[in-house]
C-alpha cells in the first residue's frame, strides 16, 4: 500500500479482510482511547457473540466501533468469523445530504465527519443512514449524534486511523480507495474469498471495504441496500430548494412593499 | 427601526419579528446557496483521547510492537479488563516469541482461538488488564456450606511465591503459613501437591523404564505430562508426538483423583459431599481440570453425582486475594502441618515447581526402579539441568540400562527446538521435561507478579529457595517417601497397575483440526 497517506487530492479508505481478523478487538479499544470515550459497565461485558445479535450490532453513542462474532458455516464446520462494524463513510452520504445545517460532511480525504456546533438536533441523519450507524446521546442536556469519524485529526496528521494502526494481523489496511480496490481483487483472487467487495458500489460506494471467505449476508451485512448513491433520489427536486426559498422570500417581499404603498402603519 | 415619517425610535413587537424573520431567511439562503464554508479534518467529532506513542507515526509503516492477543470470553483460566488495556502490545510479545503460539497458524480461525493457558501474558501485561479468571467466590461458596467437605492441595511452587504477596522478600519459604493460613480459612483438609508429584515419578518413571526396556510398546524420548499449558500444546501443535508424551497424569490430577477415592475412603465420607480445591501457581491448571476426562474418581466410583476430580483451581494470586480478605496476618501465623495419608513429601517432589525439576526427580527414581539401589549422591545434584538455560541437556549411565540421555526446556519457544528434532527423527535423548513457563512453575502464569515482565533475577531466587528446601529434606527420593509405600500398599497395588491406570494416567486428544497449520 501507499505509505504517503492523505495527500490533500486523493481519497482513502480502509480495507477490512473479515478472514484475517483474530478478534483481538484492539481497534475497538484503540477507538475508545483515541476519541475518549466512556465505557459503559454494562456494554463492556458483552461478548462480540452477544453483540452481533443485537439490533444495533453493538454501536452506541460511545461505541463507535463494535468487534461481532458470527458462527457462518465453511465448508460443512461452523468457522469463526469476527466482523468490524463502524461508519462506511458513503462516498455520497444520506447522512450529509439530509443534514440542512451541514452538520454532516464529507471531507475529500474520505472521513464523513460531524461537527456538533453546527447541529440543530433534528436527527434526520440518523433516519437517512442506509446502514443504521448514526446514534443519538439520549442521555445527554445538550445531546448530539455520534459515529466513527474515520479519526479525522489523525489523517490531517498523514497518521492512519488509530483502529488500523493498532491492528496486529493485517485485518485492516488504510491506503487509497483505488488502490485498495486494487488489493482487494488480488487477495479475492489468491485466497479464493467470495468475489464481491462490500462497500465498491453499496450505497453508491462507501470509503471503508469489505472482503470475506464467507457470504456477507450471513453475517449480516445488509446486501440488499441499494447501489444507486443514496442523495441522488431525491437529489432531482431537493435542489430546487434553495430557488424556491429565495423566489419565495422574493415575492412575499413584493408583496409586502406592495401593501404597504397606500397604508399608514398600524402603530 | 426607523419609521419613514421620522418617529422616535421604537422597537416593536411587529418590527422585532420583521428583524429577526428577515435575518433568518437571507441566513437560510444564504446557507442553501452554498455559501457556508466547508468543514475541516480538525472540527471533527472525537480525538480528544490519546493511543501509545507508537502509533502516531505518519504514513503506513508498520509498528514492531502493536494491538494484542484474542482471548475468548469463555476462556476458563484468563481474562481481560478492556478498560485497562493501553494496546502496549507485551501480551503478543511473550505469546509470539516466548511461548511461540501466537501467529504459529495460518489465518482465517477455524472455531478456536488459539490458547493453552499459560498466563505469562498475566505477567507481562503492564496495567493489570489481563489476570486469572476469579473462582474465589466458588471456593468462598463451598467453605460456607456446612454440608460440604472442603479438601485443598498446594502445589510445590505455591510456597515459594505467595510470601511476596505480603511483603517477604522474593523467594521466601511460606510453607508452613500457607498450610495456616488455609485451616484458618475453613479448609477441612490441608495436601500437599507434593505427595502426588512423588507419585507422579513413581508412575512416570515406571513408565520410562518400562519404555527404555521396551516393555512399553512406545515411542522415545517419552516427554513429561504434568504441565497441561505444554500438553495442549503438543495437543495443537505436534499431535503426531502425543504418543512420546507420558501418560501419567500431573499431580494436581492424581491428588484429585486420590482425594475423592483413596482419601474419602480411608475417612468414610460421601465422595459427592468432597469439594476439591488446588492452589496452584497456574492458570493452565483451571483449564487442566475441566478437561472432560478428568472424571477418573466418578467413573472409578461408577456415580455420576461425584463432581469433577478437582473442582476448581485458585492460582496464588487469588489465595492470597483471599486471605487478605479475611483479614488473616499472614505473616505471624505460625507454622503447621499438612493433614496425613497425602500430606508427606521428598525433596525430589518439591523441585517440581522450577524448571529441570522433574527431571532430577525422575533420574533418582529411575536409578531405583532399575537397579533396586539407592542412587549414589551426585544425582542428588545433577547441575547439568539446573538453571534458567533456555534447553539443557545432560547423561546419567544407570547400571542395567545403559546410558540415559535427557533434556530439559523451559519456555515453548524452546521445546519447539527440541519437538521439531523429535519430529525429524533426530532427537538423541530418552527423556525431554518440558515446562510451558520460563523458569518453571515458579514463575508460573499464577504466582505472585515480583517484576514486569519477568526477569531470570527473580526466577533465580524462587528456584535457589526451591533447591534449598530439597537439598534440607531428610528425605530426597520420591520413592522412599513412607506414604507413597502406604498407598501401593493399600489402594494402588504396584505403578501402572490396572486401577493406577483408571486413576493416574490419561490419553490426549488432537487439537490440529482446530486451525490451519502454519506454512513453513
Amino acid at each position: 500500500m501507499s505509505s504517503a497517506v492523505n495527500t490533500q487530492s486523493k481519497t482513502f479508505g480502509v480495507l477490512v479482510d473479515i478472514p484475517k481478523c483474530i478478534g483481538c478487538e484492539s481497534c475497538s479499544v484503540a477507538c475508545k482511547l483515541y476519541n475518549d470515550l466512556k465505557w459503559d459497565p454494562k456494554r463492556k461485558a458483552k461478548t462480540a457473540r452477544e453483540r452481533a445479535q443485537e439490533p444495533n450490532k453493538g454501536l452506541w453513542a460511545d461505541d463507535w466501533t463494535s468487534i461481532n462474532l458470527y458462527e457462518p458455516e465453511k465448508n460443512g464446520q461452523k468457522v469463526l468469523r469476527f466482523v468490524k462494524t463502524q461508519c462506511f463513510h458513503c462516498l455520497e452520504p444520506a447522512c450529509a445530504s439530509a443534514c440542512f445545517s451541514k452538520a454532516f460532511q464529507k471531507l475529500p480525504q474520505g472521513p464523513v465527519i460531524y461537527d456538533q456546533s453546527l447541529c440543530v438536533g433534528c436527527r434526520y441523519c440518523m433516519l437517512a443512514c442506509p446502514f443504521d450507524i448514526l446514534k443519538y446521546e439520549w442521555e445527554k442536556a445538550i445531546p448530539g449524534v455520534r459515529k466513527c469519524q474515520m479519526c479525522a485529526q489523525r489523517g490531517a496528521n498523514f497518521q492512519i486511523p488509530a483502529c488500523v494502526s493498532v491492528c496486529p494481523t493485517g485485518a485492516l489496511t488504510c491506503g487509497e480507495r483505488d488502490e485498495l480496490l486494487a488489493e482487494a481483487r488480488k487477495r479475492i483472487k489468491e485466497n479464493g474469498y467470495i468475489d464481491h467487495i462490500f462497500g465498491e458500489k453499496e450505497a453508491g460506494g462507501t470509503s471503508w471495504l469489505y472482503i470475506s471467505d464467507v457470504p456477507f449476508d450471513q453475517m449480516r451485512f445488509r446486501t440488499d441496500v441499494t447501489t444507486r448513491p443514496m442523495p441522488s433520489y431525491s437529489e432531482g427536486y431537493m435542489k430546487l430548494t434553495p430557488l424556491v426559498g429565495i423566489s419565495w422570500a422574493a415575492v412575499l417581499t413584493g408583496l409586502y412593499v406592495y401593501n404597504n404603498k397606500w397604508k399608514e402603519p398600524l402603530d | 427601526m426607523a419609521s419613514k415619517k421620522g418617529r422616535a425610535k421604537k422597537l416593536t413587537r411587529r418590527s422585532f419579528l420583521k428583524l429577526f424573520g428577515g435575518a433568518s431567511l437571507a441566513g437560510i439562503s444564504l446557507n442553501l446557496a452554498g455559501c457556508s464554508k466547508p468543514l475541516t479534518a480538525d472540527r471533527a467529532a472525537g480525538g480528544e483521547g490519546w493511543i501509545p506513542t507508537q502509533y502516531n507515526i505518519p504514513g503506513n509503516w508498520p509498528t514492531q510492537v502493536r494491538g494484542r492477543v484474542a482471548i475468548d470470553p469463555t476462556n476458563p483460566s484468563i481474562h481481560r479488563d478492556d478498560q485497562k488495556c493501553i494496546l502496549c502490545g507485551q501480551c503478543i510479545e511473550v505469546c509470539q516469541n516466548v511461548q511461540t503460539v501466537y501467529g504459529n497458524y495460518e489465518l482465517p480461525l477455524k472455531n478456536d482461538l488459539i490458547c493453552i493457558h499459560c498466563g505469562q501474558c498475566t505477567h507481562w501485561c503492564p496495567s493489570g488488564a489481563i489476570a486469572e479468571v476469579d473462582d474465589t467466590a466458588k471456593v468462598l461458596k463451598a467453605l460456607n456450606d456446612p454440608e460440604i467437605h472442603v479438601v485443598v492441595q498446594t502445589a510445590p511452587a505455591t510456597r515459594v511465591g505467595l510470601g511476596e504477596e505480603f511483603g517477604l522478600p522474593v523467594g521466601t519459604n511460606v510453607q508452613g503459613k500457607q498450610v495456616a493460613a488455609l485451616k484458618k480459612l475453613g479448609f477441612d483438609a490441608v495436601f500437599d501437591t507434593n505427595f502426588t508429584a512423588d507419585l507422579t515419578i513413581m508412575e512416570e518413571g515406571t513408565e520410562l523404564v518400562k519404555r527404555l526396556t521396551g516393555e512399553l510398546k512406545e515411542p522415545l524420548p517419552q516427554l513429561t505430562s504434568c504441565c497441561p499449558g505444554w500438553v495442549k500444546f503438543v495437543e495443537y501443535f505436534y499431535p503426531d508426538l502425543i504418543h512420546h508424551l507420558s501418560s501419567a497424569k500431573s499431580p494436581q490430577q492424581m491428588e484429585g483423583a486420590l482425594i475423592k477415592t483413596y482419601y474419602a475412603k480411608a475417612k468414610g465420607i460421601d465422595p459427592k459431599k468432597i469439594y476439591s480445591v488446588s492452589i496452584m501457581p497456574c492458570t493452565a491448571k483451571k483449564f487442566e481440570c475441566q478437561r472432560p476426562e478428568m472424571i477418573s474418581a466418578s467413573k472409578h466410583l461408577e456415580d455420576d453425582k461425584v463432581t469433577p476430580d478437582v473442582d476448581v483451581v485458585l492460582t496464588t494470586r487469588e489465595l492470597a486475594r483471599m486471605i487478605k480478605s479475611a483479614g488473616i496476618d499472614f505473616n505471624s501465623l505460625a507454622d503447621e502441618k499438612y493433614d496425613r495419608l497425602m500430606g508427606e513429601s521428598t525433596g525430589a517432589a518439591i523441585i517440581f515447581g522450577t524448571t529441570g525439576g522433574v527431571m532430577e526427580a525422575a533420574v533418582r527414581s529411575a536409578w531405583y526402579l532399575v537397579t533396586n539401589e539407592q542412587p549414589p549422591a551426585e544425582l542428588w545434584n545433577l547441575t547439568p539441568v539446573r538453571g534458567m538455560e533456555g534447553i539443557k541437556e545432560g547423561a546419567v549411565t544407570i547400571p542395567g540400562a545403559g546410558e540415559v540421555r535427557v533434556a530439559v526446556a523451559h519456555g515453548l519457544g524452546n521445546a519447539r527446538k527440541l519437538m521439531d528434532q523429535v519430529r525429524a527423527g533426530k532427537s538423541p535423548y530418552h527423556f525431554i521435561e518440558v515446562m510451558a513457563c520460563p523458569g518453571g512453575c515458579e514463575y508460573g502464569g499464577g504466582q505472585p507478579r515480583a517484576s514486569a515482565p519477568p526477569s531470570d533475577q527473580v526466577r533465580e531466587r524462587r528456584t535457589k529457595t526451591i533447591y534449598e528446601m530439597d537439598a534440607k529434606c531428610p528425605l530426597r527420593n520420591s520413592h522412599d517417601n513412607p506414604e507413597i509405600a502406604q498407598i501401593y500398599k493399600d489402594f494402588l497395588g504396584t505403578p501402572m497397575s490396572h486401577i493406577a491406570h483408571e486413576l493416574l494416567h490419561t490419553e490426549y486428544t488432537s487439537r490440529a483440526d482446530s486451525f490451519t497449520p502454519k506454512k513453513v
